[in-house]
């Protein structure tokens, strides 16, 4: 053998090598789109606004504290929009203590004075970096509600122009709804002095107490899945919140069935302890996102150390789920569901099989007809074919790009057109034979002169394939994907490697070539 | 071995009747398209909700259809997977979107509707008496209950019982389970505490009027970047003009594609697009291997005129077009035939489009670059 073709031969078995120790097993390397193994895909928008609706409430009412402690004097704050509200009906004189205490302490506002009246507005920075965080803070809560509920590689990621977008990718999932319910959730839980009710509707819990709801006091309807029905008037001010828990776990009451027990930090216990004590026969309320959960009567003081238990007819699942939500944090701000594709691991499995077979019916029948239209020469192509293949498996799992159906498409293509540049060189060689070349000058003529067309046609699709990766979205991106591998390692085998096994296979002498 | 003896055949004497049945073609489509039954996109563009299911015996679109129709869905487009009768695939059409609701919300209120509606009274009496539907239940949960009586086996159990339904999709009896080694008492306690629920949701599928909008845009920005960057390519590789017929070829396949396709009742979908830019990859390479070798015959042959150096050149590659584009065929047949229902949708717009690309290659690559030539180098068409 020439010097020159040993190295050629080492430098295809290092490249076939490589390739296969990257994709063996198979069933471990090469990872599976959420089409082919089935999950979750969810795209969510954090619905950020929120975000700033509760900064403005906690503005107002610090906003409140400081005027009281430097007697500045307001008739009313009323919120406006979110990121704005009004002090309305200033005290006279009190302009320049106002502007003070805002000047001091809300350098995050913009305010404007109009007579008696002052507005403010928050600044665009700060506007922008709650947003930021409410996001990120989303993202973190429920990447930890999804580690807590044990997933396996999930996949959870900021996407969008405004960056308020989340994907989340669960492969292998079995019960979408209940994980959707879960991410869902915004899971703020606050316990809350009854003061009256439950009542049927609204209004009659209203005609018991005179009429109108207090100021610091609202309505909250009782969640029909959970022990209470009908509408409570609550403190608007909650005892303690999920902010004070210290610990929770599932456990189970004295009739066995599933419930929540948790315990409070020192502080939440100690506030616990207090308003348990002084509110002894009455009800305080459960409330988990605007709804009650449960309205125990409290019996006795409970002490700061001990805890408490939550019942509310949970299922063991529920009671599980309540305890992931809670373990991760509250949302920051709501969740809105943009998309949402749920693939049952059965269609997977059998997108999986029919894909496979329906793969290899497709390339046993082009080898087939390969060696029978090209005999011997067919034998080239086919080794050609599957180092591509080979390659193109080890480049997958290198990259780690999942296989999707689309990317099925794109694998079908680069053989279709590995396929192609197999029969432009051997039509070709025919050619050069028929003007009467010799053999090794006419497969030398053929490799050149199919060189440029197949250079051309595989560049221009691997550049537009290369724009659709750059701009495509899910499933176009995984076309575009195993089409570039493909067309590279059809370069190399179908150009390098096939010349390699003709250089190899056919003596200096012949006379004829199986073709 | 031969298939063909270099042939001679005068392809370009027939371009303007080629010209002709093309346009034809495309008019057909687009008056089908625009005022006809028009094109359907899928769930993937922000349209309705996609379901489907798969049930524990045979029933029939009519049933479905009247299930439906009970809670007012009677429109969806039903379709049976598969070829035993209990699979089927569920679209619904209207979106009735509330005020205050956000939109996905509806569709999936929808979703929901469906299921329930398909489901009817199905298990209604055994969840009461505490049974768990089998074919519905996740692993953690059936472990979790098979631990109660077989201690310490709960994990392994659910994976093999979960396992086989998995391949089989859906239980029908549950002598099915002592096919995958399920032991007897495990499946009389079984037997017990859970039933075998009508139906099992294979996926569902929805996307938000956003993201579909979304994805529309996303997609259309991907295809018209990558034909140019194919335009740019191939005007310096070849000229200007081979560049500007080129993308005249792909607009005419993707036109002549989705012409056929809107007479199918076939939606489109992301993996539709996928499918377009395959055909017209092809085509593209198609096209350039012909332009190759004008551009080669051209160099030794100058005397000759470009339409006659054309009719060569397609004629010295029919062999190789027609061995290509069978081999293509071939695979995507295979697809067709065998590939499931998800792909079954691809594999079709594929079998169309490599059949349309050979003859746009032909009949509209050649006679283009011919008249852009004769438009602005006025007299002989050659080069010289």
């Amino acid at each position: 053998m020439k010097k020159g073709l040993q190295w050629k031969l080492i430098l295809t078995l290092a490249v076939m090598a490589l390739s296969i120790f990257l994709f063996i097993p198979p069933k471990d390397k090469i990872k599976l789109g959420l089409d082919l193994k089935g999950g979750i895909h969810l795209v969510l928008q954090v619905m950020t606004e929120d975000a700033i609706t509760i900064e403005t409430d906690t503005e107002i009412a610090r906003l409140q504290e400081q005027l009281k402690k430097k007697n500045i004097t307001f008739k009313a704050m009323v919120k406006g929009d979110a990121g704005n509200f009004t002090v309305q009906g200033l005290g006279a004189d009190q302009e320049a203590d106002l502007k003070s205490v805002l000047d001091e302490s809300f350098q995050e506002w913009d305010y404007s004075f109009l007579g008696e009246t002052v507005s403010l507005r928050m600044k665009d920075t700060a506007v922008r970096y709650l947003k930021e965080q409410a996001v990120t803070q989303a993202l973190e809560t429920i990447r930890n509600r999804v580690d807590t509920f044990g997933v396996s590689e999930p996949m959870i990621q900021r996407q969008g122009m405004a960056g308020d977008r989340i994907v989340v990718e669960l492969p292998g999932i079995e019960d979408p709804d209940r994980v959707k319910d879960i991410i869902k959730t915004t899971a703020i839980l606050e316990w809350k002095l009854v003061r009256a009710g439950p009542a049927p509707d609204e209004a009659a819990l209203l005609a018991s107490v005179g009429g109108t709801v207090p100021e610091d006091a609202q309505v909250i309807k009782g969640d029909p899945k959970r022990k209470e029905a009908g509408f409570y008037l609550v403190d608007r001010v909650a005892t303690v919140s999920g902010k004070d828990l210290r610990t929770i776990r599932r456990s189970a009451d004295e009739w066995n069935s599933p419930a929540v027990s948790f315990s409070l930090n020192p502080d939440g216990g100690r506030r616990f302890e207090k308003a348990t004590g002084e509110n002894i026969g009455k009800q305080i309320a459960i409330v988990l996102d605007n709804k009650i959960i449960s309205a125990p009567r409290v019996e006795t003081i409970i002490p700061a150390v001990t805890g408490g238990i939550i019942r509310g007819n949970f299922s063991i699942e529920e009671a599980e789920d309540l305890v992931i939500v809670l373990k991760a944090g509250s949302l920051p701000a709501g969740i809105r569901y943009l998309e949402e594709r749920t693939i049952g691991p059965s269609l997977g499995a059998d997108s999986v099989r029919q894909g496979l077979f329906s793969f290899i019916v497709a390339v046993v029948s082009v080898m087939t007809f390969m060696i029978f239209y090209y005999r011997l020469s067919g034998g080239n192509a086919i080794a050609a074919l599957i180092l591509n293949i080979i390659i193109l498996l080890g480049a997958l799992a290198y990259f780690r790009a999942a296989l999707t159906l689309p990317g099925i498409a794109g694998i079908i293509l680069s053989i279709g057109m590995a396929v192609d540049a197999n029969v432009l060189i051997f039509e070709r060689i025919k050619e050069e034979k028929a003007l009467g070349k010799g053999v090794l000058n006419s497969i030398a003529t053929g490799f050149s002169r199919a060189f440029s067309a197949i250079f051309d046609s595989n560049l221009t699709t691997i550049i537009s394939a290369i724009f659709l990766f750059q701009f495509g979205t899910g499933p176009i991106k995984g076309y575009a994907t195993t089409l570039i591998i493909g067309l590279v390692a059809n370069l190399f085998t179908a150009v390098f490697v096939s010349r390699l096994i003709f250089d190899m296979t056919v003596p200096k002498t012949a006379k004829r070539l199986s073709i | 071995m031969q298939l063909f003896k270099t042939p001679n055949i005068r392809f370009m004497k027939y371009k303007y009747i080629a010209l002709a049945v093309t346009a034809l073609i495309v008019l057909a489509g687009l008056l089908n398209i625009i005022f006809g039954k028009g094109l359907k996109l899928g769930v993937d563009f922000g349209e309705g909700t996609l379901i489907r299911v798969m049930f524990k015996s045979p029933v029939s679109v009519g049933d479905i259809r009247s299930e439906l129709g009970e809670v007012g869905l009677g429109n969806s487009v039903i379709q049976e997977a598969g070829k035993n009768g209990r699979e089927f695939q569920i679209r619904t059409m209207e979106v009735i979107s509330t005020k205050e609701g956000p939109e996905l919300e509806s569709h999936e209120k929808q979703a929901n509707d469906v299921i329930v509606a398909l489901r009817g009274d199905d298990g209604r009496a055994e969840q009461a008496a505490g049974l768990r539907d089998l074919n519905g239940i996740d692993r953690r949960t059936l472990a979790a209950l098979l631990e109660t009586q077989f201690p310490g086996q709960g994990e392994g159990l659910a994976e093999k019982v979960i396992d086989q339904r998995t391949a089989i999709g859906i239980y029908s009896d549950f002598a099915q389970l002592s096919e995958a080694g399920v032991a007897p008492d495990v499946i009389s306690f079984l037997k017990e505490k859970t039933y075998l629920g009508k139906l099992t949701l294979l996926s569902r599928e929805t996307v938000g009027p956003q993201v579909g909008k979304d994805l529309r845009r996303r997609a259309t920005q991907a295809i018209i970047w990558s034909l140019i960057g194919m335009l740019v390519y191939i005007a310096v590789r070849f000229k200007l003009a081979n560049g500007v017929s080129a993308i005249f070829t792909l607009t005419q396949d993707v036109l002549i594609t989705l012409s056929i396709y809107s007479f199918t009742n076939r939606e489109i979908n992301l993996p539709i697009i996928a499918g377009l830019l395959t055909i017209v990859g092809f085509s593209i390479n198609d096209t350039i291997v012909i332009f190759d070798r004008i551009r080669e015959n051209q160099k030794s042959l100058r005397k000759m005129a470009l339409e006659e150096v054309m009719n060569l050149s397609l004629n010295q590659m029919l062999g190789r077009t027609v061995i290509t584009s069978g081999t293509v065929f071939l695979t995507v047949m295979a697809l067709f035939l065998f590939g499931g229902k998800v792909i079954n949708d691809f594999a079709f717009i594929m079998l169309v489009g490599t059949i349309e690309g050979v003859y746009s290659t032909i009949y509209l690559s050649c006679p283009v670059v011919l008249f852009w030539q004769k438009l602005f180098k006025p007299g002989k068409g050659g080069r010289r």
